[in-house]
């Protein structure tokens, strides 16, 4: 273990490197969430739809994903989607991270969807609003306020994930780590530090998180 | 049952649509590349001195000093990118860089994926041993404890000589606890064994077991910049760039074949 002292003027010697990795661990995280919630609310409308065709869609999809490593994942679009055509890596590493985040948040927002009570469409439709109005204005806003804390839990997850786009030579805080731990012969003292950066990002998303679901739960006193 | 079939089926199919390779630009003369001004090449930058970081994460390196001063041969603006060195062979395939100048043994296995230039340097197994040792061939190895690098291809070479191995996660580890008295000898590379040397450590290199050669990879499909890249190392060799950058890292040529 690094003595206290090499740990701290590590951290704050390198800390413009480190900044610069956090940065696109931010972007990676940020878009693959982004994408993943449009991909996984789509998937989830595709299962909740009664048509069975786009059913199978979205379960082989969903199995598609769950059923194969993230790792293995991030390398087929990196290396094997280059077949058809070359993914800039940026891109590569965040649509394979929005991918798996996806179908994740899909079976999230699958699950929402179908404990609201049947009765609420029941509702709305003997109000005169069409399937999809009802779906808009009372299903889905109370079916995501549900679902907001397995998200939150999903979001931390896809941030600790976004580590593995290291393997594909995006320089994200884990690479920069091993990168310069392996250089200067001091590994673990820079997998320390950038221990202290994801706490620190974590801990920023949760009270994120834990905000939106105060804002959203007034109207349920 | 049929439901799950229909899934299992379907996935394996989107999973076959998956394979194959990029379209690159190719030039007048057949060369292609990812951007027809650049030379993008691989190094992974965790293997020092051959190619690592400085503080601000810019990759240098023997390995990347070669790979510029080709680049400038061929008239095209260097791009060093760094990629693990386990996927390197797979990105070079795929047309994730032009090339690789990454230290790269010749070995049959690649040779079946991709294509070899001709040799940038060359190296090999060396045995190191206590400046107090009388230990001095691959004979006197047997029954002695030896040490080597996990996983290595050294490791493989000390086991056969010796059935008494001992292994550490890195070379660097291994030649800092023979120096402090424990094994009798340690396996690795020679240019390791030379850096380990000139920081410090209290050990003697004897007998170079094998020779290996180091090559720039290139895709297979991309014949004429295999061609190219030959050309613009012979240069190199005859204009003494190379030898001045071994010199500057190693403290002495490696870059021409041993008798």
């Amino acid at each position: 273990m690094p003595s206290l002292s090499h740990f701290f003027e590590t951290f704050f010697g390198k800390s413009n490197v480190f900044i610069d990795a956090m940065l696109l661990t931010l972007e990676l995280t940020v878009v693959s969430i982004v994408v993943g919630i449009i991909i996984g609310l789509f998937f989830a409308l595709l299962k909740v739809s009664n048509i069975k065709i786009l059913g199978y869609i979205s379960d082989v999809y969903i199995y598609l994903v769950r059923g194969t490593p993230l790792i293995v994942q991030i390398f087929i679009l990196y290396f094997g989607i280059s077949s058809i055509f070359l993914l800039p890596d940026f891109w590569a590493a965040s649509l394979a991270l929005a991918l798996h985040n996806g179908a994740y948040i899909a079976e999230i927002f699958r699950g929402t969807i179908q404990s609201i009570e049947k009765g609420q469409l029941e509702a709305g439709r003997s109000l005169g609003m069409s399937p999809a109005l009802t779906l808009r204005r009372i299903i889905l806003p109370q079916a995501f306020r549900r679902a907001l804390p397995p998200l939150g839990n999903q979001f931390i997850i896809g941030l600790k994930d976004s580590s593995l786009a290291a393997f594909i030579s995006m320089d994200e805080l884990f690479n920069v780590a091993t990168t310069l731990g392996s250089n200067n012969f001091d590994e673990m003292t820079y997998l320390l530090i950038v221990a202290v950066y994801y706490l620190i990002l974590v801990a920023i998303l949760t009270i994120i998180v834990n905000l939106i679901e105060k804002k959203l739960s007034i109207s349920d006193r | 049952m049929k439901k799950s079939l229909i899934t299992i089926l379907s996935t394996l199919f989107i999973l076959v649509l998956l394979s194959g390779c990029a379209e690159k630009e190719q030039l007048e003369d057949g060369t292609k590349l990812i951007q027809k001004d650049q030379f993008v090449f691989a190094s992974s930058g965790e293997f020092k001195p051959f190619s690592f970081v400085k503080d601000d994460m810019e990759v240098t390196g023997f390995d990347v000093e070669v790979g510029k001063a080709v680049a400038e041969k061929l008239g095209l603006e260097p791009v060093p990118k760094r990629i693990k060195f386990k996927g390197i062979v797979e990105g070079v395939k795929t047309g994730r860089a032009d090339a690789a100048v990454a230290s790269h043994t010749v070995n049959p296995q690649r040779s079946k994926h991709v294509s070899f230039t001709t040799p940038y340097y060359y190296s090999g197994p060396q045995i190191f041993v206590r400046p107090d040792s009388k230990l001095k061939n691959i004979e006197d190895l047997k029954g002695k404890e030896i040490a080597a690098s996990k996983g290595s291809t050294y490791a493989d070479t000390a086991a056969e000589y010796s059935k008494n191995i001992k292994t550490y996660d890195s070379d660097i580890t291994a030649l800092k606890a023979l120096s402090e008295g424990r094994h009798d000898a340690v396996i690795t590379d020679f240019v390791t064994g030379k850096t380990a040397i000139k920081a410090g450590f209290d050990i003697v290199g004897r007998q170079l077991i094998e020779r290996s050669e180091q090559s720039i990879v290139i895709p297979q499909d991309n014949p004429q910049l295999l061609k190219r890249v030959n050309t613009a190392l012979e240069e190199l060799r005859q204009d003494g760039t190379l030898k001045k950058l071994s010199q500057k890292y190693f403290g002495e040529d490696i870059t021409t074949k041993p008798e």
